[in-house]
């Protein structure tokens, strides 16, 4: 077994930043159109008939929602439609693994840039909702990257798990639909959870984009902090990347050598 | 030949669940020569040159490549081998240059390093003014030559070459053929697999011919076709065959004609009617091929 080393893992996440830089424009245009495209649909619309909700204004709880989701479907897509593409279409794990990278780095270099990625994508919607006014205590939210961060790495770390067990791309409409989806619709993106029947809630908080959003939220909001619940939001973050990743690695290892 | 080997392996196995296929293989192959793995479809060409990259599981057996086994390969072996698998893979979002400077990081190389090689490398395989074209834009020639640039990109002691030259124009596979010897002179190991047999006959200095995972037989080229083939081989149409009929003559039949494999070509025309109608030719490594594996179609 040979220890992971930077250089290797970089390698592989520079291969998808240098494809990235060159579709820059396009992809930037999204990353900003979508936030204004939501904030408009929620803010403006939803927001008419929403005074507070969880103690702030409708629009500041709605864009810390969207920081968090944004990071969450970006990072969920990279490490499952692109990677599955890299690795079954292009061949480009193939590739990759006949030269000195380990398996283990490629995977690292494939959630590494998802997460950074997700995180390009969750900034935007920061500085749009910021601009719109959504954003009352901007220092908490760039307090709050690290953690969208690391759950960036935990969404992208899942994703990677789905791929490993891909056999094709119809697979992945279950992931989207079973995962991606819920953590819109259950983890408190756009309503508190508190309002769910109890048993509804003890699923959400089985998601960690629940405990993302609950972390980041009162951060961006100018709220008080509870440390001991951040850490204990961040620690099953990161509980269910190690999972995740040790899962997708141990599949994808038998997938490719057996 | 006191060198250690390069490759050795002994009584190799591979299994995909429980379809064996490399049933037991026992070969070595000796620095700076050029080792050719020959088979038909299906044989498990390959499998084994996976097993060797560490791309495959050996299922049993030994297989040691530098001296350890596959399955203790450390980084520093795997940077001495570059590989040119079957299917291409190039990387079709990037350009011919960037394709081969991707894989320079790959293999950790300085950046000052990548762009020292990557010029000479294109010069190597004549892709110089496609440096800069995406992959899309390169016909299947030149994406199979970018394929060998990039197995290089690592100086590698080791060039596994599976099919490196299927498909390509007879222009094409002279270059090919012209560089890798360029290699073999560097002192570098290449192992080779081909269906063309003048392929081999030209670049290998050491055959081995495997069909359904077992190994049919090993030597050099001119042992093979000296051992099953003779040295000539006389194609006579039916019906005005040779005269002598008790099994002096090595023959096949092939259908509306005879195959015969001879030494001595004086003694044979001697033995043939008058008005035979033949064709005479030196035996090559194809008839070798041919009579070791069969003239049935593989894979059916
Ligand atoms: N991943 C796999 N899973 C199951 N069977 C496989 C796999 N890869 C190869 N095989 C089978 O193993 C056998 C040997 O395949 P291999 O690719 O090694 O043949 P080859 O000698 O390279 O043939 P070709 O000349 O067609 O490239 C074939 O019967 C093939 O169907
Ligand atoms: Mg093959």
């Amino acid at each position: 077994m040979q220890m992971p080393g930077t250089k290797y893992v970089l390698a592989v996440s520079g291969r998808q930043y240098s494809v990235w830089k060159k579709f820059i424009g396009s992809s930037m245009a999204s990353n900003v159109a979508n936030p204004i495209l939501f904030l408009f649909a929620f803010g403006f619309g939803l927001g008419q008939f929403i005074d507070a909700m969880d103690g702030m204004s409708y629009l500041t709880f709605v864009v810390a929602g969207m920081i968090a989701y944004s990071a969450a479907f970006s990072a969920s897509f990279e490490t499952t439609i692109g990677s599955f593409t890299r690795y079954f279409t292009m061949g480009n794990w193939d590739a990759i693994l006949s030269t000195p990278v380990t398996l283990t780095e490629l995977l690292m270099g494939e959630v590494l840039w998802a997460a950074a990625k997700a995180l390009i994508s969750s900034v935007t919607v920061l500085v749009v909702g910021w601009v719109w006014g959504g954003v009352p205590s901007l220092s908490g939210a760039l307090l709050a990257l690290p953690i969208v961060f690391l759950a960036s790495i935990c969404f992208a770390c899942v994703g990677l798990a789905a791929t490993a067990y891909a056999k094709g791309y119809e697979f992945f409409s279950y992931f989207f639909t079973f995962w991606v989806t819920p953590m819109f619709v259950f983890c408190g993106v756009f309503f508190e959870i508190s309002r769910f029947p109890e048993v509804i809630q003890y699923i959400a908080w089985a998601f960690p984009m629940t405990h993302l959003v609950a972390a980041i939220r009162p951060m961006s909001a100018g709220l008080p902090i509870d440390l001991t619940m951040l850490a204990l939001h961040s620690a099953y973050i990161l509980i269910i990347s190690v999972i995740a990743f040790v899962a997708a690695n141990r599949k994808m290892r038998q997938r490719l050598y057996d | 030949m006191n060198a250690p080997a390069i490759i050795a392996a002994v009584d190799l196995k591979k299994k995909y669940d429980d379809l064996e296929v490399v049933k037991g293989i026992n070969f070595s192959v000796e620095p700076a020569q050029c080792f050719g793995l020959l088979g038909p479809n299906g044989a498990g060409k390959s499998t084994t040159m996976r097993m060797i990259m560490g791309l495959s599981d050996v299922t049993e057996g030994s297989l040691e490549v530098f001296g350890v086994p596959v399955q203790k390969m450390t980084r520093n072996i795997k940077a001495k081998i570059g590989l040119v698998p079957q299917e291409t893979n190039l990387d079709p979002d990037i350009s011919v240059v960037e394709n081969l400077e991707t894989f320079g990081r790959y293999f950790a190389l300085p950046s000052a390093l990548i762009s020292e090689r990557v010029p000479k490398l294109l010069e190597f395989m004549q892709l110089t003014e496609k440096a800069r074209a995406p992959v899309m834009a390169l016909s299947g020639g030149m994406q199979r030559r970018l394929v060998i640039a990039r197995a290089l990109i690592g100086e590698p002691e080791l060039v596994v070459l599976d099919e490196p030259t299927t498909g390509l124009d007879p222009q094409a596979r002279v270059l090919i053929w012209k560089q890798l010897l360029a290699l073999k002179k560097q002192g570098r190991t290449l192992l080779l697999t081909t269906h063309y047999m003048d392929e081999a006959q030209r670049l290998c200095d050491q055959i081995i011919v495997i069909d359904e995972g077992k190994i049919l037989d090993q030597g050099t080229p001119q042992q093979l076709i000296d051992r099953h083939v003779k040295g000539h081989v006389f194609e006579v149409q039916k019906p005005d065959l040779a005269k002598s009929t008790d099994g002096k003559w090595d023959q096949e039949d092939i259908g509306d004609s005879v195959l015969y494999f001879v030494r001595s070509t004086q003694e044979f025309i001697a033995d043939l009617p008058e008005n035979a109608v033949y064709l005479h030719r030196p035996a090559n490594l194809e008839d070798v091929f041919l009579r070791l594996t069969g003239r049935t179609l593989r894979e059916n």
